[in-house]
């Protein structure tokens, strides 16, 4: 935001103001911040950052994960075996992939046309808003069961509307145990349940785009598409570029999506990353290949964040 | 960050020409209004056939759901799935464990977040924008990630199985994304106000937490609604470290029933019903606030 208009260093500048504001300054310094920042900085480390590392770390050993069970150093031996050696790793690895592109497609589209179609005044807008929003508050793990009791084979929505409409091939589909659609099936409840959240981020970005350059533009005579293309996406642009590294952060970490609906199957054809290094350390007490496929996820997430944090930390600086 | 400040959009500026081609599109318009109406009506109805769909299977009889089409509604409505549905699944267990683990961590999380951001935001020491860098880092990352570790951790602790167990990491990987928030909306007030206090003889404990926090009542208020919601719902952290099954939340306790009574599909969907039921209220009663923490995280993080 930028909004504080106090130099970082009060000192450099001059006036009586700048050292009324430099006498102030001393009593703050870090140590009269630690107070207010230890109980974050304490939890942060011991629960999220210690871990992190430990996980690097113990992605060098073999472990059953078992305490007093004897850690042995190997090197990058269980690096060398989930790239050789583990087919479901690179199945998750594609799997990981392909979410996080259709993620990128799919429902942030949706969400974009959504917003944009609700933000104009329409009968029941606020109700059509709260509808498409819902699936959002809903417990990842009570969605996949919700879809899962969908895609049932005999009694779901495919079911029942083969036998409708009599189509045989419809009611043949085996949503979640076809090797090659089982992922796309769960896909779709994710498509559900974060669309509106999407929608949200877009309407919220929408309220910064002026009413008078769209006028402005009507009077051009530039069409519907022009004004969206020139006046309305150029205004989206920051809000696009949150709801883009938000779908990438959470198509990562999708998790208990897959649990719920396959636990990764059929034949391990929907693993991902997070839940096959979960597998890997609590399922097959396999800690330093658990931990190795972590660090791979880990590596993945800095990859495509930091970027980010620099960008948005230069953006700051520069307005 | 700076995402507030938008460039306007390169737009010549017009000469007024008043109403006169509003005036002539206007019942192309309303055409045009009516068919995004009813395609919206369409695209809702679709969205709501999962809800729907659980809703009519939660109140049928088993007979029902094997011989009627799915979609068709329940007749003779068979309540006794919810009460079977909380019979055989320790729902009030788990709904208790859930909201005890709630009612601390959230308020909890949140003071301690924005006691960090009051630090990074209102004070000045150095290093702090790389500070508040490497805490929001943690937001970003998959908690998969630390899990395995911070399994270890925790039973280090011998806290496996206990609320205090589960409390403490859901407050450690809520700071990140909280902090970040109430960083971002602290830096919005004017550091006036922090002088005149100071002015004064205000301290850093008075000035966050009789000028800043009340200040800041909104934000708090929509960070809690959606704290409360992710508290409720989260599932692997929990998976991990709670292993008995009178400690579990109720995630754990939908996706234990569903693989324990596969094909009670009645009770099953009755049972999701109920655990949704808290979030959905609260999401119902303070549904402005969703909106505002988008809002606050989109344009103000």
């Amino acid at each position: 935001m930028s909004t504080s208009t106090a130099p970082p260093r009060p000192r450099s500048t001059s006036g009586s103001r700048a050292q009324r504001r430099a006498a102030k300054v001393s009593k703050t310094g870090f140590i009269a911040a630690l107070p207010f920042l230890a109980p974050a900085l304490a939890a942060y480390l011991v629960f999220v950052v210690g871990p992190m590392i430990e996980s690097v770390r113990i992605s060098f050993f073999e472990w059953s994960g078992f305490q007093g069970a004897p850690q042995e150093f190997v090197g990058f031996k269980n690096y060398v075996r989930i790239f050789t050696q583990d087919p479901v790793f690179w199945t998750a690895l594609s799997n990981t992939i392909i979410w996080v592109l259709l993620s990128l497609v799919i429902p942030v589209a949706l969400g974009l046309t959504l917003a944009v179609a609700l933000n104009r005044p329409l009968f029941g807008r606020n109700a059509f808003r709260s509808l498409f929003y819902i699936p959002g508050v809903l417990a990842p793990i009570a969605i996949a069961n919700m879809w899962r009791w969908m895609y049932n084979p005999n009694f779901g929505v495919g079911a029942t509307l083969a036998e409708l409409f009599n189509l045989p091939w419809l009611g043949e589909i085996q949503w979640l145990g076809d090797q090659r659609l089982a992922l796309y099936s769960i896909f779709a409840a994710f498509v559900w349940q974060i669309a509106g959240t999407n929608m949200v981020l877009f309407l919220a970005g929408l309220q910064s785009v002026v009413p008078e350059h769209i006028e402005a533009a009507k009077l051009d005579g530039a069409s519907g598409w022009q004004i969206f293309r020139n006046v309305t996406f150029p205004a989206l642009r920051p809000i696009t570029v949150i709801v883009v590294v938000l779908t990438i952060i959470n198509s990562i970490k999708v998790f208990d999506l897959i649990v719920g609906m396959t636990g990764g199957g059929p034949a391990q054809k929907t693993q991902v990353l997070a839940l096959w290094s979960f597998t890997q350390s609590f399922g097959n007490n396999e800690y330093g290949m658990g931990n190795a496929i972590a660090t791979v996820l880990l590596i993945i997430t800095l990859i495509i964040v930091v970027p980010y944090m620099v960008w948005t930390a230069r953006q700051e600086k520069n307005s | 960050m700076s995402l507030s400040t938008v460039p306007p959009a390169a737009v010549p500026a017009a000469a007024p020409k008043p109403r006169r081609k509003a005036r002539f599109g206007s019942g192309k318009h309303d055409y045009v209004r009516a068919g995004l109406w009813i395609a919206l009506l369409f695209a809702v109805f679709i969205w709501t056939i999962p809800l729907i769909f659980m809703i009519f299977t939660s109140l049928k009889s088993e007979a029902d759901i094997f011989g009627t089409p799915a979609f068709v509604p329940p007749w003779n409505p068979e309540w006794g799935n919810y009460v079977s549905a909380l019979d055989r699944g320790n729902l009030l267990n788990a709904g208790a464990n859930s909201l005890i683990i709630a009612v601390f961590k959230v308020p909890i999380g949140l003071l301690i977040s924005a006691a960090a951001a009051f630090a990074l935001a209102r004070l000045k020491f150095r290093r702090q924008r790389l500070l508040m860098g490497v805490i929001a880092m943690g937001a970003m990352v998959p908690i998969q990630v630390a899990i395995a570790p911070l399994f270890q951790v925790i039973m280090g602790l011998n806290l496996l199985s206990t609320h205090v167990g589960v409390i403490l990491p859901y407050i450690a990987f809520g700071l990140p994304y909280q902090t970040f928030i109430m960083y971002g909306f602290f830096r919005a007030i004017p550091v006036e106000i922090d002088e005149s206090a100071r002015m004064d003889g205000a301290g850093n404990w008075r000035l966050f937490l009789q000028i800043i926090l009340p200040l800041s009542l909104p934000a708090l208020a929509a960070l809690f609604i959606l704290d409360f919601v992710a508290t409720w719902n989260e599932y692997s952290i929990a998976l991990a470290l709670l292993q008995s099954q009178d400690s579990w939340t109720i995630p754990l306790a939908i996706q234990g029933f569903q693989s324990q009574f596969t094909s009670s599909y009645g009770p099953l969907n009755a049972f999701t019903i109920m655990s949704v039921f808290p979030v959905l209220i609260v999401y119902l009663m303070f549904q402005r606030y969703f909106v505002e923490g988008a809002f606050a995280g989109a344009v103000k993080g």
